[in-house]
């Protein structure tokens, strides 16, 4: 790989991750809104380290010379163990590949198909005393609320004060193994996509929406018979819902 | 008349014509002097236009026909462990090469002991002063052992500082609320494994597994030169092979069916190991590992430290990375005794801590 090569693959690649983030909102889809200051950083240094090395190797090549780095003067080459330092590795090629995954595939956000197939949320081992958000009361209206808060709640809050309470959730469809029902599900992210884990309610009341489709609901917690903790899939009454575009950030 | 000349008689003009021009041989330039470089020049941006025009193509017409769910959520991973490491390895990269423009190697004699086994805890207590994750810190270690610190301790701060860094520790601990044994633990562990390694290669470790990085700058080349020079080197060895993590790390994700996972989150001894193996295949970045562990919620104390000790210093990406900077023969030796290294801590620490 020469110097040309090198210095275009830096462009090309600190051009996707500039695109992502300040042409469009793309980066949403893989990383945490606080990376964007980031990304857009290492997209300029990647360009502008790109466009000097382009130019250093066209400004030796007007004086028709060839890039002194072209010759081995690395003392290690001669030897024939170590490499030189004016050509790039093979391997280097394989960085166009996030250069194609931005530009050609732009991956969606993870979805169903994840939803079903990663890790669930858990509920934790110990229970929490107090430390929990007032819930309001119903006469204040549908309290809205994050999947993740709802269901961490409904695992450790062992004064139960969602029972009853009204509650709004935002989430996307995804089928139940068996088809006893359906998945309420948001994903949430630590820090990119891969690790990724799903909060998700149980519904069984409503007919289910096409898969991957987004929808708000209203609706009540069912308070399980025994112990919190022992709930699998937290299930969740339905009394109004409406279909939603999707949100801009599809992740918690 | 006897036929006698000085020079013997060319055998036609063609042969005299070559005598001529190899006689001239030494003061010619080499015959490929100039001459590939100027078409192959050409020949890569030409290349590179059609390849700019195929993505242009592509994203028009083979967006919206790409519909396998499978492969595009391999491919929504894929993007985001090469979008979230990018920026670390590019502050990695950028500082390594300042290390390496900018600071007088005298400094680094100055500041580090001369004696490997002291300069080995030195730079590990160094690692939990610099916040970076495990991209970073594999260009910085090389930036070091390139200023003249000793292999042992620059690897020791590679293992270090992704494990350790306040950055990390701080996330573990919102991760593990109320339990700040779990931060104890791990900054223990990761520190001990760390500086044994370091104890360990400073005794036995030669420097000839490890590819040459001593690297000859025209002498005349400014230090922005040798930084960009620098920097654009390592951005092509690391960042080549941290996509070649990012693809295995990917596959895995989609692959691995998460119910063999909960299935042996009783067995005491082997849920360490297979969390151990799953932070080795999944390569999350260790800022992030701490809330994947805590949603590990079957597995035993002693298994999710396992998985937070074992992932910043062993990982598919990192492999990758330390491949493609100090070579396989490196890795070859050392992955092994890292392995070793972080079990033995998990294990020891999980029994005392936990």
């Amino acid at each position: 790989m020469n110097r040309i090569a090198q210095g275009l693959v830096l462009v090309l690649l600190g051009a996707a991750s500039l695109s992502a983030t300040l042409a469009t909102d793309l980066y949403l889809n893989y990383v945490q809104e606080v990376f964007r200051p980031f990304l857009i950083g290492a997209g300029v240094v990647l360009v502008v380290l790109g466009v000097v090395s382009i130019a250093a190797d066209v400004r030796v090549a007007s004086q028709g010379g060839d890039a002194p780095e072209d010759h081995a003067y690395d003392d290690y080459a001669h030897a024939g163990h170590g490499h030189d330092h004016g050509r790039g590795p093979g391997v280097a090629w394989l960085l166009l590949l996030p250069v194609v995954a931005v530009f050609v595939i732009a991956p969606p956000p993870l979805g169903a198909y994840s939803a079903s197939n990663g890790a669930a949320a858990e509920a934790p081992k110990e229970a929490e005393e107090g430390g929990f958000a007032d819930l309001g009361t119903n006469g204040d209206g549908p309290r809205t609320m994050e999947l993740q808060e709802f269901v961490m709640r409904a695992w450790t809050d062992q004064d139960r004060a969602l029972s009853g309470r009204e509650v709004e959730l935002t989430g996307f469809v995804v089928p139940h193994p068996d088809g006893k029902g359906w998945y309420l599900a948001r994903l949430q992210m630590a820090c990119c996509a891969a690790d990724a884990i799903v909060n998700r309610v149980l519904i069984t009341g409503e007919k289910e929406p096409a898969k991957d489709t987004w929808w708000t609901v209203r609706g009540t917690w069912q308070e399980p018979k025994g112990e919190l903790q022992d709930v699998r899939d937290h299930r969740f009454t339905v009394t109004e819902m409406k279909d939603v575009e999707n949100p801009p950030d599809p992740y918690e | 008349m006897p036929e006698r000349s000085a020079e013997p008689v060319p055998a036609s003009l063609g042969d005299s014509l070559a005598d001529g021009f190899d006689g001239r041989d030494e003061s010619l330039p080499p015959a490929d002097w100039g001459r590939p470089s100027g078409p192959r020049r050409t020949a890569t941006v030409w290349l590179f236009a059609v390849f700019i025009v195929l993505l242009g193509v592509g994203e028009a017409w083979l967006s919206d026909r790409l519909t396998n769910e499978a492969f595009l959520a391999w491919a929504t991973i894929f993007t985001a462990i090469s979008l979230q490491a990018m920026p670390f390895l590019v502050f990695g990269v950028a500082l390594s090469a300042a290390l390496t423009a900018f600071v007088p190697a005298s400094f680094w004699q100055r500041v580090i002991p001369k004696n490997a086994a002291a300069a080995v805890p030195v730079a590990g207590a160094a690692g939990a002063v610099l916040p970076g994750c495990e991209c970073a810190s594999v260009p910085v270690a090389n930036g070091l052992i390139r200023r003249g610190v000793a292999p042992a301790a620059a690897l020791t701060f590679l293992l270090s500082a992704p494990a350790i860094n306040p950055i990390v520790l701080v996330a573990t601990a919102v991760a593990f609320p109320g339990q700040p044994e779990m931060v104890a633990a791990r900054f223990v562990a990761s520190l001990g494994a760390a500086v044994v390694v370091g104890w360990l290669w400073a005794r036995f470790g030669r420097t000839d597994w490890m590819r040459p990085q001593r690297v000859h700058h025209d002498p005349g080349a400014t230090k922005w030169q040798v930084f960009a020079d620098s920097m654009r080197h390592d951005l092509m060895h690391a960042g080549g092979f941290l996509v070649v993590g990012g693809l295995a790390a990917a596959t895995l994700n989609v692959i691995v069916p998460r119910d063999w996972v909960i299935a042996v989150a009783d067995m005491p001894v082997v849920s360490v190991l297979v969390l151990a193996l799953l932070a080795i295949l999944l390569s999350i970045c260790s800022e992030a590992d701490a809330f994947v562990a805590a949603s590990l919620s079957e597995f035993s104390n002693t298994a999710k430290l396992a998985f937070l000790v074992v992932g910043p210093m062993v990982d598919l990406k990192l492999i990758a990375l330390q491949a493609g900077t100090f070579g396989w023969t490196f890795v070859r030796r050392f992955v092994p005794l890292v392995l070793i290294a972080t079990l033995v801590f998990s294990f020891a620490i999980g029994g005392l801590l936990l």
